[in-house]
């Protein structure tokens, strides 16, 4: 659906975008991940057409009326109602109807009738959404939907990048890895304008970051840190803080399932067990090392 | 919900049209009462010490006094509500939602051309009936067809101006220096006029003719004027979306 090859976007001696190749099957939702600066805006503004790039070639299989772009701050003439925006939106893309929808979608029905110069930065955010979502487009380029918001509209935003799984295929962009891993099925680690890793998430960071999790207790930790020491699936039970245990595994399932177990024959009073999202940078050290 | 319907709104919500059609009304009002009282004007402030003189106000002196103030202050203003449609580096965001739906930057710009130029003619035409009904009453009346030919010809002036704008604001980011970037051109291109008979064919040319046509002017001299101007305000449109399509956001 969507590929690109040798990517190079140079800005006088930077260089945003160095060789980056990118395979987005059709329906899929492939997240983009990479920190600050990475060249995440510029790949996507490579995509929907608004740069051109220093160096090679994008092939997008739909028309411009079927890619919908969902730029970092969205931002609209403060003069129109949100629900001109989204019609709007909706003309532009052939299918004008639907708007209520999007709207109530995106949680505005009350403020749609609002003049959007009035709006809070995360309502903006959710009145792109709406805008992005609105006719149906076949692509859909996200660039962190999800930062500006509180964690509810966050939760509401990566529920609805999910949902479009199958019917558009997605690209978004992110700097938070779990946000990525959670809803996408192809992920791409962009690092400093090189893709260094990409494929299928599943098998992507298996055996890349090793599984941890955190237990916190009440009582009884250092007893169940011995007891959980000596399973051949626990590469190390180190203390941290006052109250939790960080459990660092070799296999997620083996964890998944003789974790609980071995906690409660250790007699320990547990609190929580969660587990520990590997992070961006924990993934870079480790792919770049 | 259209891309026609946004430039209207733009127009009505930002009260641009108010301000256009405000200031060309406003100097098609004071433009006759100017002429028609100038002398009682300058003999109450002229006081004992100074005697002036000032020959009798013709009807034509009415229009005149409009068209002074509606090509220059008016110009400005039409500039101004052209330029905040079409500087494109000043649509931040919003250029991202719009451009990246559209097939080409024509579909973009062509609204918002011919809405901000049409409205900034219409108020011209429509300030210009109003200085035309009050010149009749005041000072008798000009002819009709030089009147109606010279406001076409300051309309197709009106126009130019605004793809002069529109030339101006693809390539700039801030709405100021679009204004400022269309005046100089406008201002800067007459002077090329002083060389020899070329100034008869410059677009600035046709600044004049409502004024000229009513005191007896021949039309046929702005016809190729005219001409260049259409042909030049197309041109500058056309550059316009050449630089649109190419340009980075
Ligand atoms: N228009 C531009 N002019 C100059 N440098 C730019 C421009 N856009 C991006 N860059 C540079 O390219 C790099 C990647 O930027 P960007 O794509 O915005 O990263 P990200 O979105 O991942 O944070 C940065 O070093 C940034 O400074
Ligand atoms: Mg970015």
């Amino acid at each position: 659906m969507i590929e690109a090859a040798g990517l190079v976007k140079a800005y006088g001696e930077t260089r945003a975008l160095d060789g980056v190749d990118l395979a987005v099957p059709a329906g899929s939702v492939f997240g983009l991940v990479g920190p600050n600066g990475a060249g995440k805006t510029t790949l996507l503004s490579i995509l929907a057409g608004l740069r051109t790039p220093t160096g090679g070639t994008v092939t997008i299989g739909a028309g411009p009326s079927e890619v919908a772009v969902l730029p970092d701050t969205p931002r609209f003439d403060p003069w129109l109602t949100g629900r001109e925006v989204v019609a709007l939106a909706a003309a532009l893309a052939g299918a004008p109807g639907g708007v209520e929808e999007a709207l109530a979608d995106a949680g505005l029905d009350e403020a749609a009738g609002r003049r959007v110069g009035g709006y809070s930065r995360g309502m903006l955010q959710r009145l792109g959404i709406a805008a992005t979502v609105v006719g149906r487009p076949r692509v859909m380029l996200l660039d962190e939907p999800a930062s500006a918001l509180d964690p509810a509209g966050r939760r509401e935003v990566l529920d609805l990048v999910r949902r479009s799984r199958g019917e558009a295929t997605v690209v978004f962009s992110s700097h938070i890895l779990a946000d990525v891993q959670e809803v996408s099925d192809h992920l791409g680690i962009l690092h400093r304008g090189r893709m260094l890793l990409q494929g299928e998430a599943g098998g992507l960071l298996e055996g890349r970051v090793e599984p941890a999790y955190v237990v916190r207790f009440r009582r009884g930790r250092d007893a169940a840190a011995s007891a959980l020491a000596a399973l051949p699936w626990v590469q190390e039970a180190a203390p941290s803080g006052d109250l939790d245990l960080r459990v660092r595994v070799s296999s997620a399932a083996a964890a998944e399932e003789g974790l609980v177990a071995a906690l409660a024959s250790s007699g320990a009073a547990v609190v929580s067990i969660r587990p520990e999202a590997p992070s961006l940078e924990d993934l870079f050290l480790e792919v770049t090392s | 919900m259209t891309l026609w319907r946004l430039e209207w709104l733009r127009l009505v919500r930002t009260r641009r049209l108010l301000a256009l059609t405000g200031v060309y009304v406003f100097f098609g009002f004071v433009g006759p009462l100017t002429a028609r009282y100038l002398p009682q004007i300058l003999e109450r402030f002229g006081g004992d010490q100074m005697q002036v003189v000032v020959p009798d106000p013709v009807p034509a002196d009415g229009i005149a006094q409009f068209s002074a103030n509606a090509t220059q202050i008016g110009l400005l203003v039409a500039v101004v509500v052209a330029a905040g449609a079409l500087t494109m580096g000043a649509l931040g965001e919003m250029a991202v939602f719009l451009r990246t739906r559209v097939a080409s930057p024509a579909r973009l710009l062509l609204p918002r051309y011919v809405v901000a130029a049409g409205a900034g003619a219409a108020a011209f035409a429509l300030g210009s009936m109003v200085a035309w009904y009050e010149t009749a009453v005041l000072l008798g009346g000009v002819p009709a067809g030089g009147m109606a030919a010279g406001t076409a010809l300051g309309m197709l002036y009106l126009a130019f101006a605004a793809a002069v704008a529109a030339a101006v604001g693809s390539r700039f980011d801030g709405v100021l220096s679009t204004v400022l970037g269309a005046l100089v051109a406008l201002l800067v291109l007459p002077l090329l006029g002083l060389v020899g008979p070329v100034g008869r064919w410059l677009p600035s040319h046709l600044v004049g003719a409502q004024t000229d046509l009513v005191s007896g002017g021949d039309v046929a001299g702005y016809l190729g004027s005219a001409a260049v101007t259409a042909a030049v305000s197309a041109l500058l449109l056309w550059a316009a979306v050449r630089r649109t399509g190419t340009r980075e956001w």
